[in-house]
């Protein structure tokens, strides 16, 4: 099916292409080998480009587990706790990343690249991670694709999160050491005092030979001036002589720098750090004058420039996409929590989802895939998009991986051309998209209520059987026969209980669980009362002796909460059940939150599988 | 690595078996080319089974060795050595049940006795758990440790072969689990082959529908009617199908007339079967499973209903077993695990507790919850196991050899097979003493090679079996008198050995697979860095959510302040956020319990003043005895952080204490003192219990202090070596 699509989209392709035939669409391959260049590179593509299309392969996805992904039952609490839960367990394999300008309504100039991702150990902390989950079916389907696990592995990039960065720092000892003399917090000891002026006189005795070596050069001197460096521990640092002093506690590490302010101010302190994080020694290098000693710091920030970027690895390209404050397009955004942040919204305040866009645009009911949308369109609309690849030429290796970030551009090109959208950025001043672009921003599909409000009365435009119900009237269902579908689950149902008689239904999420909707407010707590009370009987009692179990909205929500995801719904709520605690929290959830949208071609019905 | 494959011919063939049979003149006929091994993927996988099969049956021992995606899942699920056997074992289990298997030696060895050597076939299965049977296993998804997939790489493991053509597999439970839910639905209705129960569920029936069932009504009917016409109109049906672009097929299914389907989507087949219910008595639409084509959708005619009911039966057989077809199919790699296990051969491992228990976890069934019972199932598969780690360690003639080189699988083989290691047998002056080993693959011969990829498991495995020989041959056992495996299993210089596991290879605590009990080292010699002497489980307490800067001497300080200089006798740390402490006396642990509850309900001076205080800083301190320990350690729950987990895991286990509570209270206080026992028992188990503050900076930062206390010679670190 998927060459199928493939045949299709390329036939499509050509015959709208003009600048570069779509089946020659290469995007630059970044490794650790071409990091540094790359990112340069990238830096300036980012800055003159009016948006980003991204898009990332992860280790796994909730998409295979059904009930892990966001079900349209969801409220945004849980659509949250899912998504969350996605991301912490995966890990980012491969970030796609597209830079493009609108030069016309049609036509685009697009810099697409490719960075290979691995979360390495670089720094033997357990970071980014210690270990990570694969999901089998997931690195299945990207092997069905052609994906390149070894280049990933042997020579992807490394990252850190934010948060991980500067927890790094601290553990490393990197975070700038300040050179500035710290108010001693206590009153100086005896033992202080001996100290200080035993180091004072090491330091003035070293001092003296160093400046003496300057002027003397006889062989002789040479020698004993050499053996006394041994003796003192004299070394060169960036061809400077410096000497280190190896201190047991941060308190005498103060006392140094305290006591260095009474030299002159040719001496610049270095704290050097154990691999424990404290302090292992302090090393001062001698400068050969005032602009020297200003040179070497200058000199010595850059060094912890470097190095914090090498623990950064491949965020240093989210941070400058972050930076930019351009507008972001990706694909389903809620399913990519980014991984970096914890917080989307916070590092690129612009997002547009392209599925939001889609289903706005009234064409596409359930798309999933970038490719089939893009058949999609093609089929069904004329919407030439001439796309540009400046860089075709010098890209270095022939590979078509990251594809997709590219495609979703000439898809936003395609959409924005089919709504009568300009995507043109107005330059003048601030940049500014369309107003009616503006309007699709930072709204994700499909349970977005929290972060627009607005969102909640889009929701009837692009799925119209869609009837909004309250959590309450749901109830979870499982423990039935194996292999029932749900039309002979509800008509076994309606048979066991005069609660069945008016009007519900059933939907089932995995194959071990289903949900029962019911239409008339109260009928579902009345449910689960009779559930639970001794007056039960006939067929429900029938089906309860064999299995039957049900519970309520809160029992998902506090499974959601507590983490139980287990393969099947039904033995996480099971074990949610077993460790039920009456948490007030639930209660003081405000009522609106727990509005959702039941819609009928979002839940996953066994007979369609 | 591919497989190497040689011009077949049967005189290059011949000729490469009298050059190998020469022991004096051996001509390196595989100089330059790689370690001549047998790579197998999805793609080679049925006959190299077969091929394996026969080399198995006639082999006389059979050497494994895995590769893993990792060994342990949190920093904290390391070795230690205040791990019990029991808890070691748990987190053996848990690392065998998160990571995956990505590469599996296997190396049967055959005494050759017309040229007095061994004969070694060296397998290297790449394997992948790939669902290929939705629903039913082999796993949804599996852990990797980012050190072991670096270690992978830096070895040139080859993850693209091993992702897209790895073999999967399913565990004997998984494939009587499928084959169980087969069944089931075997027994229930038809629904199965004529979906017909549902098609009323169809929503919102639109123009386009009712065109296209007005449509489909005509087809059919024109084909009845045509059918029933018989041959005079057959050439007018040919016709009509080629109109609707193939999307009609007229067969024979079964002697039946019929129609297949094709092109259709899921909705309009819906409405297919919709229209053939309503308005046709004698088509029916039937949905067959054939191995061929995969899921084929037809309408058949039938005259009667008789007849309707005996095709269906006939297809509902045929659909049974294409299915069993599919979970046989899906069995993969397991039938390697079954053929070492139906042919009881004599297994031979190196450090193998770890691999063994992947084996059975992934092949077997899910790992039972107690190294006896483990051990007890275990011997019920693999009946004769030998590890040359015990052999090494064991043996006082082999342990004075091995001196105080490393006892890496890599170093073993060039101590014990040094002319192995280094290719070839050729020489046949100095390796008078020397067990000989020629390799075979793919029926071709070669008694000299270049060495192997480390830490490939075919090439591992080949290792791990030559040191054995060696090793077999260095104890006075004599191949010449062995016809078959069972014998050598027998054999009474073996019998210290054989079925003996390490446990932890950091206590050297020894499990006799034929017992399950623990087996002491009698071996004088056998040292090791013992920082800890005699750790008593019952003395010790288990702290963990203390202030992270606090050290393991500042703990002991705190707690010798209150309890008497010589109360602690050690204090470890297992991460950064947990220690153990171990009492000079059993009595001190509840003492030291019982302090902490109270200080922690007085809220006062007395708290502050305490010397305790600096341990109980921050509030989130917890204590508890080494049973929750080993508890918390049996969880499935895996945070990175110990003091993270146990909180996971109390958490639980409080909920479900406070059910309890709550449903005794409902038996209406029949007997109050129950009651009480119980929730002293969960106020015991749950020392403290706050909502979860620690961010992920400290986090973090804590885990630079695990890295301190680290233990250089762990057993599992070994294992990955």
């Amino acid at each position: 099916m998927a060459s199928l699509f493939q045949l299709l989209l390329l036939n499509q392709r050509r015959s709208l292409c003009t600048k570069v035939p779509t089946s020659k669409w290469k995007v630059k391959q970044v490794t650790t080998s071409n990091f540094n260049e790359s990112l340069e590179e990238i830096k300036i593509h980012i800055s003159s480009s009016d948006f980003i299309a991204i898009s990332m392969e992860k280790t796994g996805s909730s998409l295979v587990t059904p009930w892990h992904r966001v079900q349209p039952f969801d409220t945004a609490e849980t659509a949250y706790l899912k998504a969350s839960h996605s991301a912490q367990r995966f890990q980012l394999l491969q970030f796609a990343v597209c830079p493009f300008s609108v030069t016309d309504s049609n036509n685009l100039v697009a810099h697409p690249y490719n960075f290979l991702l691995f979360p390495r150990d670089e720094l033997k902390l357990g970071m980014p991670a210690y270990s990570f989950f694969c999901q089998t079916s997931h690195l299945t389907s990207m092997a069905c694709q052609g994906f390149d696990f070894n280049a990933s592995i042997y020579e992807g990039i490394s990252y850190l999160s934010r948060a991980q960065e500067s927890a790094a720092k601290v553990r490393l000892g990197t975070n700038s050491p300040s050179l500035g003399v710290m108010k001693s917090s206590s009153p100086p000891t005896i033992a202080d005092s001996v100290f200080v002026e035993r180091i004072r006189l090491r330091i003035k005795h070293w001092r003296n030979s160093c400046k003496k070596s300057g002027t003397k050069t006889s062989k002789d001197e040479e020698i004993i001036i050499s053996l006394r460096n041994i003796v003192l521990g004299s070394e060169l640092f960036k061809s400077r002589p410096c000497l280190t002093i190896d201190v047991c506690s941060e308190r005498q590490v103060q006392l140094i720098l305290e006591m260095l302010v009474d030299f002159s101010d040719d001496f610049l302190p270095l704290v050097i750090p154990s691999k424990g994080g404290t302090t292992q020694a302090v090393r001062i290098v001698l400068a050969n004058s005032k602009e020297d000693k200003e040179f070497m710091e200058r000199e010595v920030h850059s060094l912890e420039e470097k190095e914090s970027k090498k623990i950064r690895g491949f965020r240093e390209v989210i941070d400058l996409i972050s930076a930019s404050q351009k507008p972001v397009i990706s694909h389903n955004c809620l399913n990519e929590v980014d991984e970096f942040e914890s917080s989307m919204h916070m590092i690129f305040p612009k997002v547009l989802d392209m599925i939001y866009l889609m289903k706005k645009s009234g064409t596409m009911r359930k798309v999933t895939n970038i490719r089939n949308a893009l058949t999609f369109l093609n089929t069904h609309f004329f919407a030439p998009v001439d796309m540009e690849i400046p860089d075709q030429d010098t890209v270095n290796k022939g590979k078509i991986d990251g594809l997709d970030a590219l495609r979703l551009s000439y898809l936003f090109m395609k959409l924005c051309s089919i709504l009568k959208i300009s995507p043109i950025v107005t330059r003048s001043g601030n940049r500014r998209l369309a107003p009616e672009l503006e309007d699709f921003t930072n709204v994700f599909h499909p349970c977005s209520t929290n972060i627009q409000e607005s969102c909640s009365e889009d929701v009837g435009l692009w799925n119209n059987n869609t009837r909004k119900i309250n959590s309450e009237h749901l109830v979870f269902l499982w423990g039935f026969k194996f292999g029932m579908t749900a039309g002979m689950l509800k008509s076994v149902l309606r048979a066991s209980h005069d609660i069945f008689s008016g009007e519900f239904d059933v939907r089932f999420v995995d194959k071990s669980c289903a949900i029962v909707v019911f239409w008339q407010p109260g009928l579902s707590k009345d449910f689960l009362d009779v559930m639970n009370s001794e007056e039960i009987g006939g067929g429900l009692k029938e089906l309860v002796s064999d299995g039957l179990r049900v519970t309520c909205y809160e029992t998902y929500r506090t499974m959601c909460r507590l983490g139980l995801w287990e393969m099947d719904l039904a033995e996480s709520l099971e074990r949610a059940l077993e460790s039920f605690v009456s948490d007030t929290e639930i209660n003081n959830e405000r009522k609106s939150s727990s509005e959702i949208h039941w819609c009928n071609d979002n839940v996953i019905n066994l007979d369609d599988l | 690595m591919k497989p190497r494959k040689l011009p077949s011919s049967a005189l290059s063939r011949a000729l490469s078996r009298a050059l190998s049979t020469s022991t004096t003149t051996t001509t390196p006929l595989q100089c330059g080319s790689a370690f001549p091994s047998k790579t197998v993927t999805v793609s080679n996988f049925e006959p190299s089974l077969a091929e394996l099969r026969h080399h198995v049956r006639s082999s006389d021992f059979v050497a494994i060795d895995l590769e893993m995606t990792g060994v342990t899942s949190a920093p904290w699920r390391e070795s230690f050595e205040f791990d019990r056997s029991d808890v070691r074992y748990l987190k053996v289990r848990d690392s065998a049940s998160r990571f995956a298997v990505v590469q599996f030696g296997v190396c049967p060895f055959r005494w050759d006795p017309s040229n007095q050597s061994f004969v070694a076939y060296p397998y290297n299965f790449y394997v992948f758990p790939r669902p290929e049977l939705a629903g039913f296993g082999p796993c949804n998804d599996f852990l990797c440790q980012t050190t072991s997939m670096d270690f992978l790489a830096k070895y040139q493991f080859d993850f693209n072969a091993c992702i897209h053509e790895g073999i999967s597999y399913l565990s004997r439970e998984q494939e009587r689990e499928a084959v169980r839910s087969l069944n089931s639905t075997h027994d229930s209705d038809w629904s199965d082959i004529s979906k017909l129960n549902d098609v009323r569920d169809i929503p919102n029936v639109n123009m386009a529908d009712i065109l296209f069932t007005a449509r489909m009504k005509n087809k059919f009917s024109e084909w009845r009617d045509g059918l029933l016409q018989e041959q005079t109109q057959s050439d007018h049906i040919q016709g009509t199908q080629k109109d609707s672009k193939q999307q009609f097929q007229v067969i024979f299914f079964k002697t039946h007339p019929a129609l297949k389907l094709d092109g259709f989507t899921s909705r309009q087949l819906k409405l297919i079967q919709l229209v053939i219910k309503k308005h046709f008595k004698d088509l029916s639409y039937i949905n067959v499973n054939r191995e061929a084509s995969g899921l084929q959708q037809i309408v058949v005619y039938t005259d009667s209903a008789d007849e309707l009911n005996l095709l269906l039966k006939e297809v509902k057989e045929e659909n049974h077993r294409a299915k069993e077809m599919k979970i046989q199919a899906a069995i993969g790699f397991r039938h390697v695990i079954d053929v070492l296990s139906s042919e009881q051969k004599l297994i031979v491992g190196h450090n193998c507790f770890l691999d063994m228990a992947h084996v059975y976890s992934k092949f077997i069934g899910p790992l039972p919850g107690t190294p006896e019972e483990f051990v007890a199932s275990v011997n019920k598969c693999f009946p004769h196991i030998i590890d040359t780690k015990i052999l090494l360690n064991t043996n006082y003639m082999l342990q004075e050899r091995m001196k105080k080189s490393r006892k890496s699988l890599a170093s073993a083989f060039s101590m014990f097979c040094p002319l192995i290691a280094a290719g070839s047998n050729s020489t046949g002056l100095i390796s008078a003493s020397l067990v000989k080993v020629n390799i075979e693959v793919d029926d071709s011969r070669s008694s000299s090679w270049n060495p192997g990829g480390k830490h490939e498991a075919g090439y591992d495995a080949f290792m791990t079996g030559c040191i054995f020989a060696q090793l077999c041959s260095d104890l006075g056992v004599d191949f010449k008198l062995h016809e078959s495996s069972k014998q050598l299993a027998s054999n009474e210089k073996l019998q210290n050995y054989i079925n003996h596991l390490y446990l932890s290879w950091l206590h050297g605590d020894i499990i006799d697979l034929n017992t399950g009990d623990k087996v002491a080292n009698t071996l004088p010699s056998y040292n090791l860095k013992k920082r800890y002497p005699n750790i008593l489980f019952e003395n010790i307490v288990i702290i963990w959510g203390f202030p992270t800067k606090l050290k393991a001497n500042e703990v002991r300080e705190c707690i010798s302040k209150v309890f008497g200089l010589t109360s602690v006798v050690s204090v470890y740390h297992l991460d950064a956020t947990a220690v153990f402490v171990q009492f000079s006396k059993t009595e001190l642990v509840s003492d030291f319990l019982l302090l902490k509850e109270k200080l922690e309900t007085s809220n006062g001076p007395i708290l502050v003043l305490h010397p305790l205080a600096k341990l109980l800083d921050g509030g989130n301190t917890c204590a508890a005895n080494y049973d929750t320990y080993k508890e918390i350690c049996g969880s499935p729950l895996s945070e990175s952080l110990f003091a993270d987990q146990a909180k996971a895991v109390i958490l639980k286990s409080k909920t479900k204490s406070i059910e309890y509570k709550v449903t005794s209270r409902r038996k209406e206080h029949k007997n109050a003192s129950v009651e009480d026992n119980e929730k002293d028992a969960a106020m015991k188990f749950v020392e403290k219990i706050k909502p979860n503050t620690i961010d992920q900076i400290r986090n973090v930062e804590s885990r630079r202090q695990a890295s301190q206390f680290e233990i250089e010679d762990s057993c599992v670190a070994e294992a990955n070596l």
